[in-house]
């Protein structure tokens, strides 16, 4: 069996699983943000009005505010608080930072489990070897709270094999844009993605992250990579304990596709979608006025670093605001010893707190519509973040933008 | 659920996603009448009518891709909306589905041939869906998610199981 299967299969107690069946399987993790948490404590206490099965399983983030900026949003805070003290779930308040990862840096996320969550970027835990998906409200108020479970469709693998190397300027993030572009919005549907190869075996943790990441925006369901050593010595690094590692047995895969990194250029996700993936050098040019490191895959310690090394000795553009948000409280106090918060405030950048950024305009980030956007953001739908456009791209390329005034190819920046 | 629904359809095309189908300014909601207020908004007046009008919506591939939100489907529902057909669902949107009791139906065929405002008929339990006389098959729902579908969504089908639990003990 491949990794999910052996997984769902333990899940659900069966001796094995075979895509296409559905399966009831025990929830190991449940992952609520506090947009999330509102709706699924509405249902549960008006519709279920059950007790919870595994309180100390259930996860809640207050993410999408740092702070509510209306009374009205300060009452669902305060209900939500409510409801998780109530029950007794683990609750990080406004501040804390992105809820994927204090999920992972509290050492919620554990290889060969079941890790469910409201938002459609869950199955970024699959970076740890998990088996991690998106559900509706519903599944955790009717099945996930009350009896620990949730039913999947036995999703068929498709395994992605990256090799090559990348140039000076180009990221993991570039590639992780690239593929997206590749293999298309819906280019997955119902899926589970491994993957692998040598490029990807060769990241670390939260490099291989931007790629489990993608997995929602190509339409799978699930997306992993198999824990090996490197996965390990983290994880034991992190919570002090050295995890099993549950691996697939390397059948049982529907298909696979390779691609080579080599020669990629640093890539740009253009409005409208995702998907729509080019060269930085076809959109260079374009003015914006506002840059952010944040949201699920960006803000991590990785970013702000390739960051300072576009901004140490140079100014943001005069007409560019550049915000930037640490995705957990741990990163900002690792960017405080490594002198990167000093870095990019002497800049011109602004430092915002722990949490998903501007990510649907919530707490920042609300644009004209005239305005233009470049971050490392997951999503660039239009009215998302109210009016105006929005490229994503890597840390390299948004900071060397907001330099330039324009979108701007990082690689003259890292000379 | 009646084995049989339908009526006149209105036709999207690729890739409709959640932001357009629900803004997400609106999801404190759950109420499946205030949310529906708010359906398709971002494309305007005309195309809200033709949707509270129409109990079929046709789509391309990757309908209802983008976030999780249930309101997704539970918009159309209030919306009046009874079945979907589309070449294919975005996996969350259909999940959803599902649990909220909304007919969704892959079947690439049914979703090229039918035009906007043609009669489109779904038969759930056959596997049969009719475009303007045309019949056109796809595989039905496995009988554990029927079984959700018909209840009406996950909570009407838990509420059912709890009911019958509670008369067995008594």
């Amino acid at each position: 069996m491949n990794l999910v299967e052996k997984i769902l299969a333990r899940a659900s107690g069966r001796a094995r699983v075979t895509p296409g069946e559905v399966v009831v399987a025990d929830v190991d993790r449940i992952l609520l943000h506090d947009l999330s948490c509102y709706l699924t404590a509405r249902v549960f206490e008006e519709e279920v009005r059950q007790p919870v099965c595994h309180p100390d399983r259930v996860v809640v983030v207050f993410d999408h505010h740092f702070s509510p900026p209306t009374e009205e949003q300060a009452r669902m805070l305060q209900e939500n608080r409510a409801w998780a003290r109530r029950h007794g779930f683990h609750l990080f308040d406004c501040g804390s930072g992105n809820i994927h990862h204090v999920a992972l840096h509290a050492g919620f996320i554990r290889p060969g489990t079941v890790v469910v969550g409201s938002d459609s970027h869950t199955p970024v835990h699959g970076t740890l070897g998990c088996f991690a998906t998106g559900l509706g409200n519903y599944s955790h108020a009717a099945l996930g709270l009350p009896f620990g479970k949730a039913w999947f469709r036995v999703p068929e693998l498709v395994r992605i094999e990256l090799e090559g190397t990348t140039g000076l300027g180009v990221t993991p993030r570039d590639v992780a844009l690239f593929l997206t572009g590749q293999i298309g919005e819906g280019g997955m549907v119902y899926r589970a993605l491994e993957f692998a190869g040598p490029y990807l075996e060769g990241l670390e943790v939260f490099d291989r992250w931007l790629f489990p990441l993608i997995t929602v925006d190509v339409g799978a369901k699930s997306g992993h990579v198999q824990p090996d050593e490197r996965t390990l010595s983290f994880l034991a690094e992190l919570t002090g304990e050295r995890p099993e590692a549950v691996r697939g047995d390397g059948d049982d895969v529907a298909e696979v596709r390779g691609w080579t990194v080599d020669g990629l250029e640093p890539q740009v996700a253009c409005p409208p979608t995702v998907g729509n993936v080019h060269p930085v050098t076809e959109s260079a040019g374009v003015p914006i006025q506002w840059a952010e490191l944040g949201g699920h895959g960006g803000g991590r310690l990785q970013d702000i670093r390739l960051a300072a090394r576009v901004l140490r000795g140079r100014r943001v553009h005069p007409q560019v605001r550049f915000n930037v948000v640490p995705s957990s409280r741990w990163v900002f106090t690792q960017a405080l010893r490594e002198g990167l918060v000093e870095d990019l405030h002497r800049a011109g950048a602004t430092w915002f707190p722990p949490s998903t950024g501007s990510n649907q305009a919530i707490n920042m980030g609300a644009l004209a519509a005239d305005e233009t956007m470049v971050s490392t953001h997951a999503r660039n739908f239009p009215g998302r973040n109210g009016g105006g456009r929005m490229y994503l791209a890597s840390a390299l390329t948004v900071a060397a933008s907001a330099v330039a005034g324009c979108l701007a190819d990082p690689r003259e920046f890292v000379r | 659920m009646e084995a049989r629904l339908g009526g006149p359809c209105v036709k999207f095309g690729d890739g409709v996603n959640t932001d357009v189908i629900i803004p997400g300014r609106y999801l404190v909601s759950i109420d499946p009448a205030e949310l529906a207020e708010h359906a398709f908004e971002p494309l305007g007046p005309e195309v809200q009518a033709r949707v509270r009008s129409s109990p079929v919506i046709v789509a391309g591939s990757n309908f209802g891709c983008g976030s999780a939100r249930e309101q997704a489907a539970t918009c159309l529902i209030g919306a009046g909306v009874r079945a979907v057909v589309a070449r294919s669902f975005a996996r969350v949107f259909f999940r959803n589905c599902i649990n909220t009791g909304l007919l969704a139906v892959e079947c690439p065929a049914a979703a090229e041939a039918a035009r906007d405002g043609d009669e489109v008929w779904v038969d759930h339990r056959a596997g049969r869906v009719e475009v303007a006389g045309q019949s056109f098959a796809f595989t039905p729902y496995p009988e554990s998610l029927r079984r959700i579908l018909e209840s009406g969504g996950l909570i009407p089908y838990l509420k059912q199981i709890l009911a019958a639990q509670a008369a067995r003990e008594r």
